[in-house]
């Protein structure tokens, strides 16, 4: 059993995992970065190791550093929360290799699965339908080119290795071949070491739909449900809930059946999400594996009762999970509102010092999940999400109202923070029926967030 | 005259786009800061020249860093 657990990122992701080790009795050991020395959760922890500057590069990216912590605080395990290395599988090798139990799946599959290529050509062999396109990266414009003559434009050129939201890019037009298949590859090789690319049919009016799977080394897959995540902007997720809208009981038994079959045939144990898509004419397609703790999981524990981070140290100890696929319940409606360092109107992001701070009144229909704390100072070179905001109520009419309510009750002074655009998206006639797609932002506020800024590969 | 352009936001440098020698005009991305995540880009106010680029990949930035050294055209 883990004893000391080191938590290898930052912001609100840190204070959710610690949560989890409190209850089970792990000490917990946070890293910090010159720009996070005034953190909050540095308190909370038993052990806080600086681990460099800024720089994420030479902090929360250094391989190095984060081991060396991990050993001078006497560490037996590492957590990698989201973003950052927590899927790279050079990462969970190392962490391996210093004796230290990785909280994730085995190095060898993360490697295998970070190739979406890898993925397409799983579905295949089990026979989930995934995006149709290419099974395989195009090695030459020409190839995009005799494709798109044959099904037609517009297409989606996405990077093998790519992820959050970056290296996918639209191609409307012979004309823009050649230029926009060098620009990704190109992009690849900067931000994710492979400049491979393969081509997706564009889906008409998706929504997005996501899995939340736990397995352990024991044979046990247990589905948490699905949740929907399509109200995004620049690709990335604002508002999460769950259960979907439009996915029926046959629907999800449908989409658990695939799920299984995916989870058994990479061999994965720990907590994962396989991300999809359901066209508008109701077909789902198999997208990819998301293999860490998602910042949406919250959702999910507020529908079955299930906390996944509890199982993520269970199965990486090597326990059995200690419940099956039939003490499921999947009860109610949750919603999450994402809030982030951002102008409400034009998505730009908003470094600062926080000067005023009111949180709102959580208790069992609504968890906020944060770092903050009055006179905080967010920096500019990580993530701007500040917190996130969940509800739960018997039915989606009443987990929308709460969730509003406590919106409304949020205050942050000093920064721009996305409060009242998440306010505006839940109070949306669309968003309040349900009537929606991942291209809601653009069709309901006009607003992509894309005219202002792009995301970046870091 | 001498004129440099500098950050106009805090962050990291994604990259610089222009290299010694080049002519940019006024309005034309010379570099790009990734702030939070989200990538924006910074534009030359004058037609010049580029003397010397002063920022890196991953060099961090206060708003105010001097990114680019131009020389400025019509001196």
């Amino acid at each position: 059993m883990i004893k000391r657990l080191l938590i290898a990122n930052r912001g609100e992701i840190v204070t959710r995992i610690i949560r989890t080790c409190k209850e089970m009795g792990i000490a917990t050991v946070a890293v910090y970065s010159e720009a996070d020395r005034e953190a909050p959760y540095l308190d909370m922890v038993d052990e806080a190791v600086h681990i460099g500057p800024s720089n994420p590069l030479h902090s929360y990216l250094s391989i190095e550093a984060l081991i060396d912590a991990a050993r001078k605080s006497g560490s037996d395990a590492v957590h990698p929360g989201y973003g950052f290395l927590s899927e790279r599988a050079v990462f969970a090798q190392a962490v391996v290799n210093a004796g230290l139990v990785w909280v994730g799946p085995a190095p060898e599959v993360m490697k295998s699965i970070s190739s979406k290529c890898y993925c397409r050509h799983l579905a295949a062999g089990v026979g989930v339908p995934f995006i149709p396109g290419t099974l395989d990266p195009v090695n030459d414009p020409r190839d995009v080119a005799a494709y798109g003559r044959e099904h037609g434009y517009p297409l989606f050129l996405k990077l093998d290795k790519g992820g959050g939201g970056k290296g996918i890019e639209m191609v409307s037009s012979e004309g823009q071949v050649e230029q926009i298949f060098q620009r990704t590859c190109s992009i690849g090789n900067m931000a994710f070491g492979s400049g491979a690319c393969y081509i997706e049919k564009v889906i008409d009016s998706p929504r997005h739909i996501e899995i939340q799977f736990v397995a352990d080394n024991y044979g046990n897959c247990v589905l948490l449900g699905e949740r929907e995540c399509s109200i995004q902007r620049r690709h990335q997720k604002i508002i999460e809930e769950a259960p979907s809208v439009v996915v029926t009981e046959q629907e999800r038994e449908l989409l658990f059946d695939y799920s299984r079959r995916l989870v058994r045939r990479m061999n994965y144990h720990g907590a994962g999400t396989l991300e999809g898509l359901r066209s508008a004419d109701g077909r789902y397609y198999f997208m990819e594996v998301n293999a860490r703790l998602q910042v949406e999981h919250g959702v999910s524990e507020l529908l079955t009762g299930i906390d996944i981070v509890k199982c993520q140290i269970q199965t990486a100890s090597g326990e059995a999970l200690g419940f099956r696929q039939e003490d499921i319940g999947l009860r109610g409606h949750a919603i999450e509102a994402r809030v982030y360092a951002e102008d409400p109107e034009t998505f730009l992001p908003s470094p600062g010092r926080i000067s005023g701070l009111q949180l709102p009144e959580t208790g069992r229909d609504l968890r906020v999940d944060h770092a903050l704390e009055n006179n905080y100072s967010v920096p500019p070179y990580y993530d701007p999400l500040l917190a996130k905001v969940i509800s739960w109520g018997e039915d989606r009419t009443r987990a929308r109202e709460r969730l509003i309510s406590g919106l409304e009750q949020f205050v942050i002074v000093g920064v721009k923070s996305t409060i009242s655009a998440n306010l505006r998206i839940l109070r949306h006639p669309n968003f309040a029926s349900g009537d929606f797609s991942t291209a809601f932002m653009s069709e309901c506020f006009n607003n992509t967030g894309s005219h202002f800024g792009k995301e970046g590969p870091r | 005259m001498e004129k440099s352009v500098n950050a106009i936001i805090p962050g990291l440098c994604a990259r610089v786009v222009v290299n010694e020698g080049d002519k940019v005009s006024a309005g034309q991305e010379v570099a790009v800061i990734n702030c939070m995540k989200t990538e924006i880009s910074v534009t030359s106010e004058w037609n010049g020249t580029v003397k010397s680029v002063l920022s890196k990949e991953w060099d961090e930035l206060e708003v105010g860093t001097p990114m680019v050294m131009l020389v400025v055209d019509g001196d």
